[in-house]
């Protein structure tokens, strides 16, 4: 254990807003005023809560019309998939994969990560956290994305208004999508990621001794 | 917290470790060379890098910024040619369009992801470029210094130009299958917008910037 002292263990942390390094008895930081704690124990909750509304949300964003497209006075309501779909037969294979990538595969990449990585914390479950670590590094990164999708509405929606000759309009899943958006990475972002390595014991990360760089 | 100020004399942390953000490890911090990034050893979130962080580099960047700001929000980004009605957009006009049909919730992710949260940010390292290279030593200067500093990751992470530029093409091409689509203008300062604020994020550096405030 030599190699893994912590803060905690020496009674210093560092500041959440300014990343100064302080003694915790200083109660706030000296730069910025920031309240020094060791630990956020409350964020555990507060990512649970915010990933549990997150993934209701989806089913509506996934289930209801996210664009209705009205093309020569034919009505299309399109959905996530459908609109993929749509994509694909169009022989727009590259455009499909970006739109899958940002609509479909990092939602649920994340909602199904953060849910892996919360309940390895809260049930003590002995996935390897490096493993782990990676996996949030990449929700972290990429969560973002997913915004892609209401950008590409928007700018639809500002073009293509021309009656029933061709317009289009969101649908309701383009609020509760926006609604994923904002609670996932509110998880990820409200998350004390120390948590996870004092939680988990420490012969679950044989792999750490490999590595002394 | 004024009263920690005096106290924090006899609890200093020694100059020469540094806490992992993610995983609260202790490491000993080291001379990098320019460049290279220091990783944590146990989780290898990043812990640090050498600053490389011009002030008047920054200054000459964020200005560019703040010309490119508006063209690229006023003028069309994007046109399309239907069977002779031409129809333009704007960035905000984006965010209004879905307004008008009743979304305020995407309009507003829209608006802030796309158009507020980029101004501010170029706003926000211009005043505190500016505050540094000339109020750095009046009490307001530093107390709004501090103030913008603390708000500076949240708008980092809000501005998502990048993301936008990328709709810009995946909208032309689902588009391109139905009218004609054109760029204008607009598409080009928004375009460099986005270079500028990416070299601008490249050269700032948040840790150098609090330690402005330390040097007394």
């Amino acid at each position: 254990m030599k190699n893994s002292l912590q803060g905690r263990d020496i009674g210093i942390c560092q500041c959440p807003v300014c990343q100064m390094t302080n003694d915790v008895s200083l109660g706030a930081c000296p730069r910025c005023g920031t309240q020094l704690k060791c630990r956020n124990y409350a964020s555990l909750q507060q990512s649970w809560a915010l990933l549990i509304t997150a993934a209701v949300l989806l089913i509506p964003a996934n289930v209801f019309p996210i664009t209705i497209v009205t093309s020569q006075g034919k009505i299309a309501y399109d959905t996530i998939f459908t609109g993929i779909a749509h994509l694909i037969h169009l022989d727009m294979l590259p455009i499909a994969i970006i739109v899958f990538t940002a609509s479909i595969a990092v939602p649920w990449a994340k909602i199904i990560g953060l849910a892996i990585y919360l309940t390895a914390i809260s049930f003590r479950i002995p996935i390897p956290k490096r493993v782990l670590m990676t996996g949030y590094h990449i929700i972290e990164w990429i969560g973002r994305w997913s915004m892609l999708d209401l950008f590409v509405i928007s700018i639809t929606v500002a073009l293509v208004n021309m009656g029933q000759l061709m317009d289009a309009k969101p649908g309701p899943a383009a609020t509760a999508f926006a609604l994923v958006i904002l609670f996932t990475q509110l998880a990820a972002k409200v998350l004390d990621t120390r948590l996870l390595w004092d939680r988990l014991e420490a012969q679950d990360d044989a792999s750490r001794t490999a590595e002394n760089r | 917290m004024d009263s920690h100020n005096t106290t924090a004399k006899d609890t200093q942390v020694p100059e020469d470790i540094v806490l992992c953000r993610a995983c609260d490890l202790v490491v000993s911090k080291q001379q990098l060379p320019q460049g290279v990034r220091a990783l944590c050893p146990r989780c290898h979130t990043a812990l640090y890098d050498t600053p490389y962080c011009s002030i008047n580099g920054m200054l000459a960047i964020c200005l560019a910024a703040l010309f490119l700001y508006f063209p690229a929000n006023l003028l069309p980004v994007m046109e399309l040619h239907f069977f002779g009605s031409v129809r333009t957009t704007t960035v905000m006009g984006g965010a209004t369009a879905v307004l008008e049909q009743g979304y305020p919730v995407v309009a507003i992710a829209v608006m802030v992801a796309a158009v507020i949260a980029p101004g501010l940010l170029i706003l926000s390292i211009l005043s505190q470029i500016l505050l540094i290279k000339y109020a750095i030593d009046s009490k307001w200067g530093r107390r709004l210094l501090k103030l913008l500093l603390t708000q500076q990751s949240l708008l980092t992470q809000l501005s998502m130009l990048e993301i936008y530029l990328i709709s810009f093409l995946v909208s032309a091409f689902q588009l391109s299958d139905h009218a004609d689509i054109y760029f204008s203008i607009g598409t080009f300062c928004f375009t460099m917008l986005f270079l500028s604020v990416l070299f601008l994020l490249r050269e700032y550096d948040l840790q150098h910037m609090w330690s402005f405030l330390d040097e007394k």
